[in-house]
């Protein structure tokens, strides 16, 4: 148990180096895999409440490290209503959000089920997507959106679910080579059955 | 609720208050953390980024003509701009020789650049370009194209730097039409990523007398745009009940971004 939840959180620091390997595409409305979101939600449902919310403040801390912009700067008397930025840190609670409504659906995970659990991950992605509009627009006024944002958040979110049987395949692995189980109902259903 | 997930709930808001909390320049010396760390990866994604993108292009071009072709669109670049300020320097000096007898000591030094990567964030719109600390690059600089303003330097890191580019909503710039006493603050639009984006100049007069085409230029006034840098052409003028905006077409060709100049010292910008 202890050495699975330390590999998942290594995990997530490794998914910030893949993700840097993971351009927009440009023909696809500048959608892109979210591949550090991806992999905490896997990694989500197949842990504890505490673990999980560990998960969420380290991808949200790091991903908001990444992504956060500067103040515009200059004379104020001139730019006189900058551009409000996001606050450094708001992802740890929409990463948190996420990780909740993952858990949501652990026991159908447990049972086995894991594939409405790769469902739900790319609904997250797009709620998280929403938030994330939804933040800046509060933030900075003006509501507009556009429907090229509406499909690059959509191809985003199925671009991103596509790759979530990959993720569970891997913490199936990595849950096996622990000799930890992160879907014990499952396992005692086959248990049985052989 | 069991009392250990209780204690983590409390502990994850403790953490993400204290987050939320920190200063700029915290989060600024944060970013240089994780940037520091993670730079060898971004090096090799922006290199596999790069190399798929030469790939893609070595289809209509052979790696040697594109090579030379950079190297000439580069100090084209170069000499268009040091062009262009001459000539501005010239008229300048003309003026200030007619009026004052005066003459001023200027220097204009730009450090050419390769763009590296293309929007790496998700909503924000943003380039890396592979000039960092090391040539003296600093936060909100200037960075131009040979067709116009490109945008401002965000976080340089030692060897890269990232550029808010003009199409982005957060990069503001105080600008001016020519022919004309309108001024405003030109800045991007949100969620703009496909064809060409238009930018919107806000805070005109209610009644600007504009047309469409006339080339909107920087005022050099906010402290971080050097003036008559051209940004784009209008294309349409809205009337509003207090003021009038206009929406501009860029000078730029934001989607083909690939030497870019980062203005590294000049006349100091009118406060």
């Amino acid at each position: 148990m202890t050495r699975y939840t330390l590999i998942t959180v290594l995990l997530v620091l490794a998914s910030f180096v893949v993700q840097q390997f993971l351009p927009a595409l440009t023909g696809l409305h500048h959608s892109r895999i979210l591949f550090v979101q991806l992999v905490f939600l896997c990694a989500a449902v197949t842990v504890g409440q505490p673990t999980m919310l560990l998960l969420a403040f380290v991808c949200g801390f790091l991903w908001d490290a990444q992504c956060t912009l500067g103040t515009h700067g200059g004379d104020p008397e001139i730019y006189s209503q900058p551009v409000e930025s996001l606050r450094f840190g708001y992802s740890i609670l929409l990463f948190g959000g996420m990780g909740f409504l993952m858990q949501g659906i652990q026991p159908l995970f447990k049972q086995g089920k894991w594939y409405f659990s790769a469902l739900l991950s790319g609904i997250s992605i797009f709620l998280y997507l929403a938030a994330e509009y939804l933040i800046i627009t509060f933030v900075r006024g003006n509501f507009s959106f556009a429907t090229a944002t509406a499909l690059q958040m959509a191809y985003t979110s199925v671009l991103t679910m596509l790759f979530s049987p990959l993720i569970f395949w891997m913490l199936f692995t990595i849950a096996s080579l622990c000799g930890h189980s992160i879907n014990p109902e499952a396992a005692k259903k086959r248990r049985r059955h052989f | 609720m069991k009392p250990l997930n209780l204690i983590a709930i409390l502990l994850f808001l403790s953490g993400a208050v204290w987050a939320l909390t920190r200063s700029e320049r915290t989060v600024r010396e944060i970013q240089a953390s994780y940037f520091s760390a993670i730079a060898p990866f971004l090096k090799s994604g922006s290199d596999t980024e790069a190399y798929a993108r030469s790939f893609l292009d070595e289809v209509r071009h052979s790696k040697v003509l594109e090579a030379e072709l950079a190297t000439v669109n580069s100090e084209m670049g170069r000499l268009r701009i040091v062009e262009s300020r001459y000539r501005e320097l010239e008229r300048e000096n003309a003026q200030l020789r007619h009026a004052l007898d005066f003459k001023k000591a200027t220097s204009f030094n730009v450090a050419a650049a390769q763009v590296i990567r293309r929007q790496p964030t998700t909503w924000w719109q943003t380039v890396e370009i592979d000039v960092g600390d090391e040539r003296g690059i600093g936060t909100q600089l200037a960075v131009l194209s040979n067709e116009g303003l490109v945008g401002i330097i965000d976080r340089p890191a030692k060897d890269r730097s990232s550029v808010i580019l003009l199409t982005d909503e957060a990069c503001q710039v105080s600008a001016k039409v020519e022919d004309s006493p309108e001024v405003g603050i030109l800045s991007g639009q949100r969620g703009q990523f496909e064809g060409t984006p238009l930018l919107r100049l806000k805070f005109l007069s209610k009644n600007a007398v504009l047309r469409s085409g006339q080339r909107v230029f920087t005022t050099g006034r906010g402290g971080i745009f050097q003036p008559n840098i051209l940004l784009g052409t209008i294309v349409s003028v809205e009337k509003g009940a207090e003021d009038s905006e206009a929406l501009v077409r860029p000078a730029v060709n934001f989607a083909d971004l690939g030497t870019v100049f980062v203005v590294l010292s000049q006349d100091p910008p009118k406060k």
